[in-house]
């Protein structure tokens, strides 16, 4: 398709990428019909969309508290008129004002080059809700994002990156496609790494029978955090928890949440149920991941198709309860170098987590250094609902959008002599930092915080002398 | 024109706002709250998170912590605002002698009115006039605004220097007496006769009466917008119980062994 | 569709340049790859990461964890970003015809 490079834009997934989505991209001359009905559904089914669409005062507070703008400078990137690509098209079509006045109060039909603007503009917002939180009527544009993703994703308009996850979820049952027998590899790798480390024998359990607990790692633990993994499993191997991991929901992510609320998002939510059961544990245990964990926490119970048979918690909020209830002893001395951490947008701003993050790295590291804005004011990453795209244009985006968090991290001074810690306990966040940090020149190492819990654990896991 | 202002307009344009909120709320009613959006931090109980919501509609928190220009041009604005709403509604219920039931004398009282209501259409005057400033000045506000957002502030504009002129300058103001009597016909559907009316009045009662059949169908349906909004992002929220199952208690010397279970309230709908 | 010219044959690649069909692989598509990394000659170092990829891929379907990958080829990762610079999974996985990870990679 010649002429689509207008607008800066991630691969779009191939006819056969999205059939193995179950859809069927709707050919250019019906996009805009089919669109309108979309938008039309949409909008008058979810009340935070309508009111998005009807009430905002365009005052412009949110301009300044995006770093999309404020790494782009993109006008489009400012949170309501991104909105506005979807209140344009609405107020055209569908309100009385818009067609009599049109363009006077803001309203616009929707064309073929709007939707390709679409397309760009709700894949560069990282779908972090900072516009909700400053929003004086409490207007969560991230809504706006996401039925906008939701109406491209039925036009069959989803980036590569998404799509491919999207298929290797319904696949193997996790986001990097790992099959059980790579997944089985990987933990007793692990294994092994723990053994020649301590002396101790700390099990990474798969599917296994009469388990307590279940534990939903992020699939990306096994390919590119393995201390994150490795630290899950000696927090749990220290407590003497009865755990497991599933090979059939290997995966604490839920792009669903990210193109696609529906199919996607339930048949992701259903199979960790149905897995549940199966394996009969008493409670569910999420690891490291933003989006997913909001997921877990927000969604399961407006999307689960029955009633949610064991508690779901995360895995720091364990940690922080335990080191409360003075059962989990842990030595800060060990980590020592200059720590600062990263709030994941969806764990501060939409799982209340900001305080039990405090709890956790507090007891794991002797200097810690708050950033400035942090807690729920924290800026995104920059790689917010996946938007790690690699080609070259795309990625210059991501170098902007993470250009706030870079000038925060300096800020704290951890990096100065190259020796600090920025932790990020959520696998895109992990994703997006571990290249932005090289190339902000930030002198600190990224690490999950669940990492971090796993070296201080105090006595050290050792083998007996 | 003052017959179609005064008399016949008011019927219509009363409607069309009445009719047209109700329109756009049921519109709104209809459209459901699907998943658990709630921000956090969220207090666990009702009561805090009355307290967020009170903080948030009636201070414009959020707003405070972010801007405080635009907090102070906002908020200044729509207290006068409320302030003069409730001060025509008292002014002609009770023709200004309002404060004898806070125990003033009626000159008193009036005169209280009188400078309350200068006072407040001044400031609010002020505050409107800031905000179509910023609404030129400030780079990002230009450019998110449709003529629309413009128009909005100029007709507010318009409205409250008809009123200020009728305050301020003696030939064309209007008496507590005069606007009482008006309503009181209009209400009770009989044919208006006014003495003492004058042409700033009369514009005054244009504008108000277009922003009527204006607010259905715009921004302007923010106000009920932010109760609404609030409701869906500003909601209690209990954290489920933690404790892993069979967990031992060791560290202390008791043997329970913790499983707690959770719960969430505050689920989707 | 995008494709590479190994040996005068067109071999089908998609948008990131990843091989579609894995066993079109061969060690001149391997040298056709690391042209395009900006790689001169693929030295010994390189074809023992790169056959390790594929044994590993062929036996357990995926590429292996980053960390097993350096511990078993006996490379640390700046050894690997120096060989590869694009990095394990964007650089050694291409030229090893394996498919681009996915996830939050």
């Amino acid at each position: 398709m010649a002429g689509e490079k207008k607008y800066k834009a991630p691969n779009k997934a191939t006819v056969a990428e999205m059939r193995a989505l179950f859809i069927d991209p709707v050919p250019d001359e019906r996009k805009v019909d089919e669109a309108l009905k979309h938008l039309k559904y949409l909008v008058e089914k979810y009340r935070p969309l309508m009111l998005a669409m009807e009430s905002c005062t365009k005052c412009g507070h949110c301009a300044e508290n995006c770093h999309t703008y404020l790494g782009t400078r993109d006008p489009n990137n400012i949170p309501t008129n991104r909105a506005d690509l979807f209140r344009k098209a609405w107020k055209a079509a569908y309100t009385l004002e818009g067609k009599l006045f049109g363009k006077l109060v803001g309203a616009e039909p929707l064309s073929l080059d709007t939707i390709e603007k679409m397309y760009s503009y709700f894949y560069q917002c990282n779908e972090c809700r900072r516009c909700a939180m400053v929003c004086p009527f409490g207007i969560d544009t991230c809504e706006v994002t996401f039925a906008g993703r939701q109406l491209l994703h039925w036009l069959g308009m989803v980036p590569k990156l998404q799509a491919q996850v999207g298929a290797a979820m319904y696949r193997t049952g996790n986001h990097t496609g790992l099959p059980k027998p790579g997944l089985v590899d990987t933990c007793e790798f692990l294994e092994e790494e723990m053994l020649e480390e301590t002396g101790v024998e700390i099990k990474i359990p798969i599917d296994k029978p009469n388990s307590d607990v279940l534990y939903i790692p992020s699939s990306a633990d096994f390919l590119l955090n393995p201390n994150t993994m490795m630290g899950a499993a000696k927090f749990f191997h220290y407590l003497g928890v009865n755990w497991t991991m599933s090979s059939e929901i290997a995966e604490a992510g839920n792009f669903g949440l990210l193109f696609d609320q529906r199919y996607t998002m339930r048949h992701n939510i259903m199979r960790l149920l149905n897995e549940a059961v199966k394996l009969g544990v008493k409670k569910i245990v999420w690891g490291e991941c933003g989006h997913g964990w909001r997921t877990g926490k927000m969604y399961v119970p407006s999307m689960a198709d029955r009633p949610i048979p064991v508690p779901i918690v995360h895995l720091h909020d364990e940690v922080s309860y335990y080191i409360r209830t003075g059962q989990l002893k842990l030595n800060p001395e060990v980590n020592s170098n200059p720590t600062t951490l990263h709030d994941p947008c969806n764990f501060v701003r939409a799982c209340n987590m900001a305080d039990t993050l405090r709890e956790v790295i507090t007891a794991v590291t002797t200097d810690f250094r708050e950033m400035t804005p942090n807690r729920e004011r924290n800026f995104c990453c920059g790689g917010g609902s996946a938007i790690l795209y690699d080609e070259p244009e795309m990625y210059d985006l991501r170098i902007k959008f993470s250009a706030k968090k870079a000038e925060q991290v300096r800020a704290t001074g951890v990096g100065e002599h190259g020796e600090g810690y920025l932790v990020a306990p959520c696998s895109i966040c992990k994703a997006q930092l571990y290249p932005m940090v090289e190339e902000h020149q930030l002198g600190v190492e990224v690490k999950g915080l669940i990492d971090l819990v796993g070296t201080a654990l105090y006595p050290p896991i050792k083998k007996n002398d | 024109m003052e017959y179609l202002v005064l008399q016949i307009l008011p019927y219509i344009s009363v409607t069309i706002f009445v009719v047209g909120v109700m329109y756009r709320l049921g519109k709104w009613a209809s459209a459901r709250i699907v998943h658990n959006i709630v921000l956090t931090p969220a207090p666990p109980t009702l009561g805090g998170a009355a307290v967020n919501y009170a903080a948030e509609v009636a201070l414009f928190r959020s707003l405070f912590k972010g801007d405080k220009s635009l907090w102070a041009g906002a908020w200044i604005m729509h207290f006068a605002l409320l302030n003069i709403i409730g001060g025509h509604i008292v002014g002609f219920a009770f023709l200004g002698e309002q404060f004898k039931f806070i125990g003033t004398s009626a000159e008193l009282s009036k005169e209280m009115s009188n400078l309350l209501g200068t006072t407040f259409g001044i400031v609010i005057w002020v505050a409107l006039l800031y905000l179509l400033y910023r609404r030129f000045a400030i780079n990002e506000v230009k450019l998110v605004s449709a003529p629309a957002d413009y128009l909005h502030l100029l007709l507010l504009l318009g409205i409250v220097t008809c009123g200020n002129l009728m305050r301020l300058i003696p030939e064309y103001g209007v008496h507590y007496e005069t606007a009482q009597t008006y309503f009181i016909q209009l209400a009770t559907f009989q044919p208006v006769h006014l003495e003492h009316i004058n042409f700033i009045f009369v514009l005054h009662l244009l504008l108000v009466q277009i922003l009527m059949i204006v607010f259905p169908f715009s921004k302007l349906m923010h106000l009920f917008g932010m109760f609404a909004e609030r409701w869906i992002i500003n909601r209690p929220y209990v954290e489920p119980a933690p404790g892993l199952p069979g967990v031992k208690v060791s560290a202390s010397s008791s043997t329970t062994t913790v499983t707690a279970g959770g719960k969430t309230t505050a689920g989707g709908v | 569709m995008p494709f590479i010219e190994v040996n005068g044959q067109q071999i089908e690649v998609d948008e990131d340049g990843f091989l579609v069909n894995t066993d079109q692989w061969s060690e001149e598509a391997a040298k056709v790859f690391a042209k395009q990394e900006g790689i001169d000659e693929l030295t010994e170092d390189h074809w023992k990461v790169i056959n390790y990829l594929r044994d590993y891929f062929f036996q357990f379907g995926i590429a292996p964890m980053i960390r097993k990958l350096c511990k078993e080829t006996g490379f640390s990762l700046k050894q690997i970003y120096q060989l590869f610079p694009s990095g394990p999974a964007k650089g050694a996985c291409k030229i090893a015809g394996l498919p681009k990870p996915t996830g939050c990679v």
